[in-house]
């Protein structure tokens, strides 16, 4: 089903700021590349390092964190915390042997619809150019 | 693993998702899905049709949970949930998945692409519904009586207005007096009213009203509890007080510019609380008098405009006219603080009056003439270009109000945070600047930044709404996104409660010995931060838990592996 | 006699948290707004100041939780036309203009507007761009429903078209739709009309409508949107290339005998926060603002101005230009230092810049006239509502019952009128007590 050209995306949007920024991409009808998958979390900062490991670790070929920009989280502190996260996170990927770029942390606001598009546009031109993930397996039997 | 029983509504929303993506061969898709016993399209799946056809088929299929495929959350979930609680079924069993937004009106020219997406976005949102536990929305009581902290202005207006609302209030302050800085002020702007004016109805009908009760000469020793249900300390009184809300109303006073421009030593320069006193005495009839704003605002260290000092010079350079119009009143300032309608108007009316107003540089400030006594003031006059020496019978230091020394005490005590400036520091500046991010407690007035009369006023009437609303309904009610901590996993590491930003999380004693995590609900807003910070899985996120985010992970992993 | 319902006229941050709070309270609100959509001034707004918080994205939750709270009757395209009575007991008409548009069925999918042929100039963007004759105020709009602006309308004007019917799928389209008259029974009246920006045309001298690249403080605003006519870009009028040197000009129309005599409270602010957006998009852009007192006497406001300064260069120059004029579209700014440092030469100084912005006055809704005067309220020389005690009823009216928050009542910016909402929800309260829920 997924074919060399088409990278599968994890996405990963805080319910108050790129959620709502990605809905006014949708609203504002930008055209982007259809290979994203967005999962609701109330904030950036529910998401564990464990979820990126797994996503890349078997087999999806990007895992990007979208929050609210620093200081204006709905809940004031939680994208720092993603923030310190996603340092720690991206030299671990690394050591592991996970091309950087597979793995993204950006910030987008309610009102960045368009910021949100050329976001995606410009991760999946990155990820398309790293290839497919050399450890997705086939299923078996 | 159980089996369950899905049913998965996937709607046309017009052409705005049908136009696009192939819903007959979505809702195939769907069907097939692990778990999914029914699944339908609906041309709006919002509207009164289409809610009654989910909910007619939870009952017919005996779905057990329910998703729904259209448009965002951000708007419709309320609607989906009310759905599925009025068929019967717990509103916290029901996924949105967004196939619009997020996808048939982001791939318009990609069709067969926006196909395939909308399957897998199914896919995913069916994989964490398998995992969704029903919720009950948590209530939590709130005992219907207020603490107000600080018998100033805002202190007693606050505790008033809460009081004729049928409120019972407890009026705290710790002079033996009520009033606050009022009981420096002498006449107030705009009109030269006189304190008493303001002073005495709300003293009056402070210490008069049936439910309020005033402890004078007393301080808050100590708080502990949440929104509905805290419990104060307080010097004098035997036992606690149990109280729903806090309004903290503590005020300011007056910067005393030790070491500036002689003060103190000098016996006549003074600050414009010193003025007032001195004027409420009935002295008047100086000769020269330059007042010197900015001093100690605007500085490094202190980077704050006193906000109403400009006023409160004008005002008091104005009696001083009016007591001897032949006096020479210099007002030496940066900006003049006066915006509005009236505080303009106020302006005008000091210059009118003879007033003058000399700019000063704060590269270049002022200074005072004189040996034992300043009897005059030498500053480079920035709006001439030279330098002037101003004669100087009596020298005022318009001084900003800064905060309470205690503030610090006090905010550890209600475990709310002090701002850069030392004043206290609301839920967020534009749209919640009374209330704190821990629910059920409030601020008003100078304690919050100098605000004048009118404001602190202003400021105690939102308090008092913003105190009253939980009080009035009785109990607060908390959405089921709530963190929980599964005491047989938690090691007490306390990593959670270093992380949440509301201090809704605490170490209590557990059975096993050793300390656990504990969530306080109704404290809790379901940011998940503490969740990602557990080292074990231990604390979890309702409706976000790792189970069902995993679930969702491995719902898209699987479609990658299926290789060509 | 009605005590547990309330009356709220205007449907902006201050209208709609006054709706919250009393709903919360207990009382049954009635929120009246004139436009098809509350949101009002703040959802025109792209950042605000001192946090640069996203404007729309703290006021969009604010705006679903007003209108989707059960003890808020949200009636929005409609206009007060009668009013009388006493505290405890208003009697209120309100006449619904038709929408042409069932709001039961209409999804706000967006089909209809895709589909019209006829683009009228969009009054939220200040007439930068256009919208077409069926529309939704701004992208974020509550209720999301749609409206036919039956003066643009070609079926209205000519009889023809009625393509938005053709096209929507759940017959939401109604031409028939009538006019409706709501009687309502109300025991307190809050104002929150909000503010109008002043027409700086007036101002010759400023050359604005003459020189394109001189432009207003709001028309900065909606530029430098994501969500407006240029999706954020800051593009010059003259030539749509970006700005390098750009001038705000405060107090035109305020502070001035001729025009407005008061000061607007929030232009120097608001200023420092465009001269700070204009630098975040294009490094290296340079701002300089002309005023006569730089009023930054709110929280974290002087240090907003001193980051604009030390981060972003903006220069501010004591300063009221005489005039300005233009040379090959540039804009030449006239004017004279008021502040001296030692030595330097007062003189009539020129500046070029790539853009003008005039900081414009802001004057009290006009709306607000027609209840007024049928209430007997008391209005200030300049328009403003009057409060007869601001030292102890800060919110209230010269009319027992009628209270006002807001700009309406005084130039103020979010904050003090999100504080004085809530006030006057507290105000009411008091006034009519209700059983505890």
């Amino acid at each position: 089903m997924a074919l060399d050209d088409k990278p599968t995306i994890l996405i990963f949007a805080c319910n108050w700021c790129s959620y709502a920024g990605a809905d006014l991409a949708g609203v504002s009808r930008l055209e982007m590349p259809p290979n994203c998958r967005v999962v609701r979390v109330m904030c950036s900062a529910r998401v564990r390092p464990e979820f990126v490991i797994a996503a890349l670790s078997r087999g999806l070929d990007g895992v990007v964190i979208l929050g609210c920009h620093p200081g204006d989280c709905h809940y004031s502190e939680g994208n720092y915390y993603t923030w310190r996260r996603a340092l720690l996170l991206k030299g671990f990927l690394e050591y592991v042997g996970i091309e950087p770029g597979r793995f993204q942390l950006r910030w987008i606001s309610a009102s960045e619809g368009a910021r949100f598009a050329q976001t995606i546009t410009e991760i999946t031109d990155t990820i398309k150019a790293l290839g497919p993930n050399g450890r997705r397996r086939p299923q078996e039997g | 693993m159980a089996k369950r029983r899905i049913g998965v509504f996937v709607c046309y929303c017009g052409n705005n998702i049908g136009g696009i993506v192939r819903v007959p061969e979505v809702v195939e898709y769907a069907r097939c899905l692990p778990n999914v016993v029914y699944a339908e399209g609906s041309l709006y799946a919002c509207s009164e049709e289409g809610l009654s056809s989910i909910k007619a088929k939870i009952a017919a299929y005996g779905l057990d949970r329910v998703v729904v495929a259209s448009c965002t959350p951000r708007t419709h979930e309320t609607l989906f949930r009310n759905a599925c609680e009025e068929a019967g079924l717990n509103r916290y069993l029901f996924e949105f998945v967004n196939v619009r937004e997020h996808c048939s009106w982001i791939h318009m020219r990609a069709p067969d692409e926006a196909t395939e997406k909308a399957k897998s976005l199914i896919k995913m949102g069916v994989a964490k519904s398998y995992y969704l536990e029903p919720q009950e929305e948590l209530e939590s009581e709130v005992y219907p009586e207020a603490l107000v902290i600080g018998g100033g202005v805002a202190g007693m207006t606050a505790a008033l207005n809460l009081a004729q609302q049928g409120l019972k209030v407890h009026l705290i302050e710790r002079e033996k007096e009520l009033g606050g800085l009022l009981s420096q002020v002498n006449k107030l702007f705009p009109a030269n009213r006189d304190v008493k004016e303001i002073f005495d109805p709300l003293a009056e009908g402070v210490k008069n009203h049936p439910l309020i009760t005033i402890y004078l000469g007393s301080e808050v020793e100590g708080v502990e509890g949440f929104i509905g249900n805290f419990k104060v300390r307080i010097t004098r009184v035997e036992g606690e007080i149990k109280v729903g809300t806090i309004i903290v109303a503590t005020g300011g006073r007056e910067l005393k510019p030790i070491g500036q421009y002689g003060y103190p030593t000098v016996a006549n320069v003074l600050t414009q609380l010193e003025l007032e006193g001195r004027l409420k005495e009935g002295i008047d009839g100086w000769q020269s008098v330059v007042m010197i704003n900015c001093v100690g605002a605007r500085v490094t260290g202190r980077f704050y405009c006193g906000r109403f000092c400009c006023l409160t010079a004008m005002k008091n350079a104005i009696l001083i006219k009016e007591g001897n119009p032949q006096a020479k009143v210099y007002i030496l300032l940066q900006d003049v603080m006066a915006s509005g309608v009236e505080a303009e108007r106020y302006y005008r009316r000091s210059m009118e009056r003879g007033v003058r107003f000399i700019r000063y540089d704060p590269i270049s400030p002022p200074q005072i003439l004189g040996e034992r006594q300043a009897e005059g003031v030498k500053v480079y006059h920035a709006l001439i270009g030279r330098e002037v020496i101003l004669p100087a019978q009596m020298v005022v230091l318009t001084t900003p109000l800064v905060p309470q020394a205690d503030n610090e005490r006090l905010s550890k005590m209600l475990k709310v945070p002090l701002g850069s400036e030392g004043f206290f520091l609301e839920a967020h500046l534009k749209l919640r600047p009374i209330e704190f991010a821990t629910d059920g407690i409030y601020l008003c007035g100078s304690a919050r930044y100098p605000s004048d009369i009118a404001e602190s006023v202003s400021q105690a009437y939102a308090a008092s709404a913003k105190a009253a609303i939980p009080m009035r309904q009785g109990l607060v009610r908390v959405e089921a996104i709530t963190a929980f901590s599964q005491e047989r996993l938690c090691h007490g590491c306390g990593n959670c409660l270093r992380v949440c930003p509301f201090g809704a999380i605490e170490l209590k004693g557990s059975e096993r010995g050793g300390k656990v995590a504990w969530v306080n609900a109704a404290q809790c807003k379901g940011c998940g931060c503490c969740v990602a910070a557990c080292p074990n899985g231990a604390m979890q996120q309702r409706s976000f838990s790792d189970q069902q985010l995993m679930a969702m992970i491995e719902a898209l992993v699987e479609e990658v592996s299926s290789g060509p | 006699m009605n005590n547990s319902a309330v009356l709220v006229i205007g449907g902006g941050i201050a209208g709609i948290q006054a709706s919250i709070d009393l709903a919360n309270l207990g009382f049954q609100v009635y929120l009246v707004e004139r436009t098809p959509s509350i949101g009002g001034r703040m959802a025109q707004l792209d950042k605000t100041f001192p946090t640069n918080d996203c404007s729309i994205c703290i006021l969009a939750p604010k705006m679903i939780e007003c209108a989707s709270h059960k003890k808020v009757n949200l009636l929005t395209y409609s206009e007060v036309i009668e009013v009388e009575g006493r505290a405890g007991d208003f009697r209120v008409k309100i006449l619904k203009k038709p929408r042409f548009v069932d709001m039961n069925r209409c999804t706000g999918c967006g089909e209809c507007v895709e589909n019209c042929p006829r683009r009228v100039p969009n009054e939220f963007n200040l007439f930068l761009d256009k919208r077409k004759a069926i529309y939704l105020l701004f992208p974020q709009a509550v209720p999301h429903k749609m409206t036919i602006d039956a003066q643009n309308c070609l079926y209205f004007l000519k009889g023809r078209c009625r393509l938005c019917e053709e096209v929507c799928l759940a017959k939401a389209i109604d031409f028939e739709q009538e006019e409706k008259i709501v009687e309502l029974s109300v025991g307190a009246i809050i104002l929150a009309t909000g503010f109008d920006p002043f027409d700086v045309s007036a101002l010759k001298e400023y050359g604005y409508g003459e020189i394109k690249n001189v432009i207003t403080g709001l028309e900065f605003e909606r530029l430098i949107s994501a969500s407006g006519p240029t999706s954020g870009e800051l593009e010059r009028p003259s030539d749509k290339k970006p700005p390098q040197v750009i001038a705000f000009i405060q107090c035109v129309g305020s502070r001035d005998v001729n025009y407005n005599p008061y000061c607007s409270a929030v232009c120097c602010m608001h200023a420092t926060k465009e001269a700070i957006l204009a630098g975040e998009h294009y490094p290296g852009l340079r701002s300089f603002v002309f005023y006569t007192d730089l009023r930054a006497a709110g929280k974290r406001f002087q240090e907003y101005i001193n980051r604009a300064k030390e981060e972003y260069g903006v220069t501010y120059i004591r300063a009221r230009p005489g005039k300005i004029t233009a040379k090959d579209g540039r804009p030449i700014i006239w004017y004279e230092e008021t502040l001296f440092k030692e030595g330097e030469e007062r003189k009539v100084r020129k500046m070029e810049v790539d853009l003008v912005v005039l900081c414009q006055a802001l004057v009290p809704h006009g709306s607000h006239q027609e209840v007024t005067r049928k209430l007997g309220i008391e209005l200030d020389e300049m328009g403003f509502i009057r409060i007869p005690d601001r030292l102890s009823r800060p919110v209230d009216t010269s009319v027992e019952g009628v209270f006002a928050c807001g700009f309406c009542q005084g130039p103020q910016d979010i904050p003090d009128s999100v504080i004085q909402a809530s006030g006057a929800a507290a105000r009411v309260a008091e006034l009519l007590t209700v059983e505890r829920m």
